[in-house]
């Protein structure tokens, strides 16, 4: 067993971090329910990879992620207004007063909510008490729950289907769907009190924090960055042997210069350690910028920003379409793209099936079990992807969900043919003969609806590949019985097509809604990590972009670049790295920093 | 307008306007801190939505945990609520004012270690003094001029009214516990913080070298939710926060050689040889054994120091590593009798060796029996999944850790913070060299001086200025005779009286009466005072100064832009003016002139 340590970083990261842990929460549920699927119960995945067991000082046991989570400070969504004008009575106003999670975690607070006295001070206090914010409907049932367990331990109750007391399923779904604010919002994991870190005191509100040059200045890791490190190496001290760090980072504004202090400090402190990095953005940071100010200083962040996160990891895999929504890899499913909660729920379930192979317990190179086959650690994909004759260590994340059943029609294309790019910005149909993938197939279905043994699914990807018309160089697969469990608090994304085990029915159910937790138990689900260069379109904007307005005499984004601290030599550094990168890719082209 | 022009995001208030938007931001924060000040102040506990409990009476710590937080709410641009928009545009452009003011206090803190509350009310006073003289129809300009004369004055009479202190090879320890006791007794009671007295200077004793500035770090701070409060000690020696990850290895060791050391003692797949494309599985078998080789004799090299020093002798070996150890090389080390802690912070590796002696290694081919350390006693204590490690008993020790025990996570943190403030305080003093006599008395003697001789020497209306800025000084006497419940004016007379007869005098915050703060012990940071009325004038320059304030978001350029238009001149379409923006180096000006598009 090797450890993972993850880490999320910024707004939509911690967004599709929150669905992740859902996910293992409900894999934990499934496979300690002796009335569920045999698939979920002998997962022969190794969750410990993820998670760790500790204790409270009260000696009870906990299982929780492994995982250090960096967001903003949480408050109250409607705080509008200005408190300095009154006094610290509207501290109602202004306080952490979301409900949903305090920042010291769940499982370990239990006994602190008696009412405290202030023993370091004999003179007056004054309280301010935010009004403790009601919890919402599915954080309130999990709480029930909760107390069900503590009270009954021994009642042993089919999950899914146990009877709720006042709160129904169905309300908790359709509030999640029209209420979701914040990550926590739909979270039912318990998380380490050394897990959630908040940045406090930057005196800036989310809107604000949105580039590379603000984060930096208004975050400065050497100074404030310490505590942060300090988590980390909580969690990593108890590992035996770690694999890796599995980083997820929301780089669309200030928080990519955060993980780029944060990933400075871990190749500083964890040199051998392999990072492997998802630089995710939700749709509404693609949006498209009034002024043509805006938009070069948009066009700047996400050069610099990739260029400074890419230089700091082994694996970067750019995640995050602009309209998620209309791209193919929404075929099946329907998705509101201004709705994080939704877009977070594809990404979160592609990373997902692209961790299973770094916690298969491995039987040997060539033994197989019928449950899983291909384990593989995190250094292994990435030696794979980035480490081949040609260095190329900025990955394309495929998926099809949910994955088409293998004996359909026309099944060697559609499997193939059904992965569709969650990275924006690439080519597609370019033939790239020195292409390297790895694809994980979860769950897949065979013959009449049946789960596919893990040796068939082996074959017909194989066949398939054979069959297709461009073959990569190299494509190792991995394969897990075990299909993605819907959560309760998963989003209702699922189209009428799907149905309760991810199977495409074959007409759809004309005019009935969307799908969500109830109808839809688990699915198939296939991604794939690609090294290809369709990525030269991403390359080439960014590199492009920075000689344009930063580099370039006179250019117009210069002063700005100043401003963020950048320095002539090392512009001039990061484009030469961007322009080796696409020179790797694409021998013929023209475009390098010597150039202009 | 031509500013609209330049970006319409920009907006623009009239003279009056502006003005008083800046003063009420100012004393709004004031009113906020106001309670804070003094050992007679108010604590606050702050309970958020979700139970969450934070203690503070620390001003800096208050004002970081009101971060603003504005919800954006999208600009309709509509005309149907021009009501809403208006009231809109007054309330958030209040907030970056009450935001230069904050971030000048924490600013206050981070470079001396104290003062934040009394920048934010000495601040907060002196926009009040303003505010009446500019009603009455005064310009600012010539107000400003009078701070600047006082400002200047009154630094100087600080310089002649400190009370120097002689630091040789041994600092006088009296004094460096009144100055710690007079910062702690307002953050804490009287007893907890007359025992953090005695460990915060001892702490800043032990780690300071002659002739070097003294670096805090070298402090470890270590919390434990155990026992209470009165259990905090200061350890001489360091405490880590977390244990061996053996089993078979000793919870408790004396006489103990300490190795230092950042090596890596765990199996790492090297980069190239790793992966799926072994030839054969022979091959795979050998790449693996070899590299588990390499890590084995790095770990049978301490073994042979081991026992090299520790043979015929009941004296014990422990191994402090930065990097990781791996269970197989945890065994090697358990079975040879050897005590392994892993992944040790970096900062300790320096701490380590300056409580044990010795040197931190980074290689183990040049081991020699120099390169250790010494402990008398090092144990483990364990609470819950919390391990800590104690290396006690060490010789002449130049760092060590204050070790703070309380019942719970706000105890604990408000601890903290006082700490904190303690060990500053007790640096400044030593760098300073000199103290300030507190309670009030250095406020009320630099107010007289500027009334009684000063202000004679200035000509005109700027003698207004002065004379506010001398008032504005006591808004720290009469705050503290405030929070003690005393009547402010007759405080303020008694001490103004004692003082004229020719006494230093401070507040007796329990009587009202004026006292000698020498004969109390009450003193403060000369370094703190200092930074406090140089900030204060200054933000008060950048405040007033503006007979208008634009805010403008500049693309993204700078968050918070205060545009000084009338230090502006206009060339063609080109607009030289004065932008201001705020980031770590504090205020800077960041761009001199804007051409318009």
């Amino acid at each position: 067993m090797k450890e993972i340590v993850t880490i999320q970083v910024g707004g939509f990261a911690n967004y599709i971090g929150s669905h992740f842990w859902n996910f293992q929460d409900e894999l934990l549920g499934l496979a300690a329910d002796p009335y569920s699927d045999p698939v979920f119960t002998n997962h022969s995945l190794n969750m410990d990879v993820l998670y760790r067991t500790g204790e409270t000082q009260q000696g009870a046991v906990t299982y929780s992620p492994r995982l250090v989570s960096v967001d903003f400070q949480v408050r109250h969504a409607n705080a509008e207004g200005d408190f300095f004008t009154t006094d610290l009575g509207n501290y109602v106003e202004w306080s952490r007063s979301h409900a949903s999670m305090s920042s010291s975690g769940m499982s370990y607070n239990k006994v602190a909510s008696a009412p405290t006295d202030v023993v370091t001070w004999n003179g007056n206090v004054s309280t301010y008490a935010a009004e403790p914010r009601r919890r919402n409907l599915f954080l309130q049932r999990l709480h029930e729950e909760d107390q069900e367990n503590w009270s009954q331990v021994n009642s042993i109750n089919g999950g899914r289907n146990k009877p709720q007391g006042v709160i129904q399923d169905e309300d908790v779904i359709d509030f999640l769907e029209n209420s979701v604010e914040y990550w926590t919002d739909f979270s039912k994991v318990q998380y380490h009190p050394q897990s959630l870190y908040e940045l406090s005191g930057l005196w800036m509100d989310v809107q604000e924090f949105d580039s590379y040059g603000v984060g930096r200045d208004a975050f400065s890791w050497d100074s404030q960055g310490e505590e942060i490190s300090e988590r980390l190496r909580f969690f990593v001290e108890e590992c035996d042997h770690i694999q890796g760090f599995q980083f997820i980072v929301d780089d669309s504004g200030g928080f990519s210069a955060v993980a780029a202090g944060f990933l400075e400090d871990i190749v500083d402190e964890y040199r051998n350690t392999p990072v492997l990095l998802y630089a995710v953005r939700d749709p509404g940071s693609h949006m498209i910028h009034k002024s043509r100010k805006q938009s070069i200083s948009r066009n700047l962040h996400d050069a610099v920003s990739f260029s400074r996160l890419s230089s700091l990891s082994k694996l970067i895999v750019p995640v995050g379409l602009p309209s998620l929504s209309r791209s193919k890899a929404s075929m099946f499913l329907g998705i509101e793209d201004a709705k994080p909660y939704h877009c977070s729920a594809v990404y979160a379930a592609s990373l997902h099936s692209i961790s299973l192979p770094f916690r298969m317990e491995a039987l040997g190179p060539t033994a197989d079990s019928c449950y899983i086959s291909g384990a593989a650690d995190i250094n292994g994909v990435i030696q794979m992807l980035a480490g081949q004759s040609r260095k190329n260590w900025v990955a394309i994340l495929d998926v099809a969900m949910p994955a088409p059943s293998l004996t359909g029609k026309q099944a060697e294309q559609s499997l193939l043919g059904n992965l569709q790019p969650l990275t924006p910005e690439i080519a597609e149909d370019m033939e790239d003969l020195q292409a390297v993938e790895s694809m994980t197939i979860q769950g897949a279905l065979g013959s009449g609806g049946h789960r596919a043994p893990v040796c068939e699914v082996k074959d017909t990807v194989h066949a398939a590949y054979e069959n297709a018309i461009t073959r990569p160089k190299f494509c190792s697969l991995s394969v897990a019985l075990c299909p993605l469990p819907i959560p309760l608090p998963f989003p209702k994304i699922f189209s009428s097509i799907v149905g309760q085990h991810g199977e495409l029915l074959g007409s759809p159910v004309s005019g009935s809604s969307l799908k969500g937790s109830l109808d839809v138990h688990s699915i198939p689900l296939a991604s794939r990590l690609r090294s290809s260069n369709a990525i030269l379109p991403f390359l080439e904007n960014r590199l492009g972009n920075l000689q344009k307005f930063g580099t370039r005499q006179g250019a117009a984004g210069a002063d700005l670049l100043r401003r963020w601290g950048f320095g002539k030599e090392e512009l001039e550094e990061m484009g030469e790295s961007i322009s080796k990168m696409v020179m790797e890719l694409d021998p013929n082209s023209q475009m390098s920093s010597e150039s202009d | 307008m031509s500013l609209r022009v330049l970006n319409p995001n920009a907006e623009v208030l009239n003279k009056s306007a502006a003005l008083h938007m800046n003063i009420n931001a100012a004393k709004g924060l004031q009113d906020v801190l106001k309670t804070n000040l003094g050992p007679k102040g108010t604590i606050k506990m702050l309970v958020g939505g979700a139970g969450d409990i934070k203690l503070t009476k620390d001003g800096n710590t208050l004002l970081k945990e009101m971060g603003i937080e504005r919800k954006n709410v999208k600009d309709e641009g509509t005309s149907k609520n021009l009501e809403w928009i208006e009231w809109k545009r007054i309330h958030q452009i209040q907030n970056p004012t009450a935001i230069m003011i904050a971030r000048t206090a924490v600013a206050q803190d981070d470079i001396s270690g104290d003062g934040t509350t009394s920048t934010v009310l000495f601040i907060g006073e002196l926009m009040k003094q303003s505010e009446r003289y500019i009603d009455e129809g005064m310009h600012p300009r010539v107000l400003v001029d009078g701070f600047e004369i006082a400002k200047k004055a009154t630094l100087q009479f600080l310089e002649r009214f400190k009370t120097p202190v002689v630091m040789g090879e041994e600092p006088d320890k009296e004094i460096l516990k009144m100055v710690a006791r007079t910062t702690l007794r307002t953050k804490l009671y009287e007893a907890l913080a007359d025992q953090l007295t005695d460990i915060v200077v001892n702490a800043v004793l032990c780690i300071r070298k002659p002739e070097e500035s003294i670096d805090l770090f070298m402090v470890e701070i270590m919390h434990m939710r155990h026992k209470f409060d009165v259990d905090t000690r200061l350890v001489e020696g360091l405490v880590l926060d977390h244990g061996s990850r053996h089993p078979d290895m000793k919870r408790r060791a004396e006489n103990s050689y300490i190795l230092t050391c950042n090596v890596s003692l765990e199996y790492e797949k090297s980069e190239i040889n790793s992966g799926f494309f072994y030839s054969n599985a022979e091959q795979r078998e050998a790449m693996v054994a070899a590299e588990r080789r390499q890590v084995d004799e790095r770990v049978q090299k301490i073994i042979e120091l081991k026992n090299k020093v520790c043979s015929g002798n009941d004296k014990n070996f422990v191994v402090i590593n930065q990097k990781g150890i791996d269970p197989p090389s945890l065994d090697l080390l358990a079975r040879a009798g050897i005590i392994a802690l892993r992944r040790a912070k970096r900062r300790n590796m320096e701490r380590l060796v300056l409580a044990c002696g010795g040197e931190a290694v980074n290689s183990v081919d040049d081991l020699t029996p120099d390169c250790l350390g010494w402990a008398g006693l090092v144990y483990e204590h364990i609470l819950g999944e919390e391990k800590y490690t104690f290396v006690e008993n060490v010789k002449n020790p130049y760092s060590c850790t204050i070790l703070i025990k309380g019942p719970n996570d706000h105890t604990i943190a408000q601890i903290k913070d006082a700490v904190r403030d303690g060990l500053r305080a007790v640096k400044n003093t030593i760098e300073d060299a000199s103290v300030v006599l507190g309670a009030g008395a250095f406020e009320v003697a630099a107010r007289q001086y500027l009334i009684n001789e000063v202000k004679k020497t200035v000509k005109g209306r700027a003698q207004l200025g002065v004379e506010a800025f001398a008032d504005a000084l006591l808004v720290v006497p009469k705050t503290l005779a405030e929070n003690s419940g005393l009547d402010t004016q007759d405080v303020i007379i008694a001490l103004k009286g004692e003082h004229d007869q020719g006494n230093v005098v401070g507040l007796n915050q329990h009587t009202g009466e004026p006292i000698d703060p020498q004969m109390e012990g009450i003193f403060d940071n000369y370094s703190v005072k200092r930074q406090i009325i140089n900030s204060g004038s200054q933000e008060l320059r950048m405040v007033t100064f503006s007979a208008t304030i634009i805010m403008a978001k500049l693309s993204g350029q700078c968050n918070q832009a205060l545009i000084f238009p009338n230090l502006t001149c206009c060339r063609g379409n080109r607009l030289d003016l004065k932008i201001f923006s705020f980031s770590q180096m504090g205020w800077q000006c960041c761009a001199q002139s804007i051409t318009f598009e």
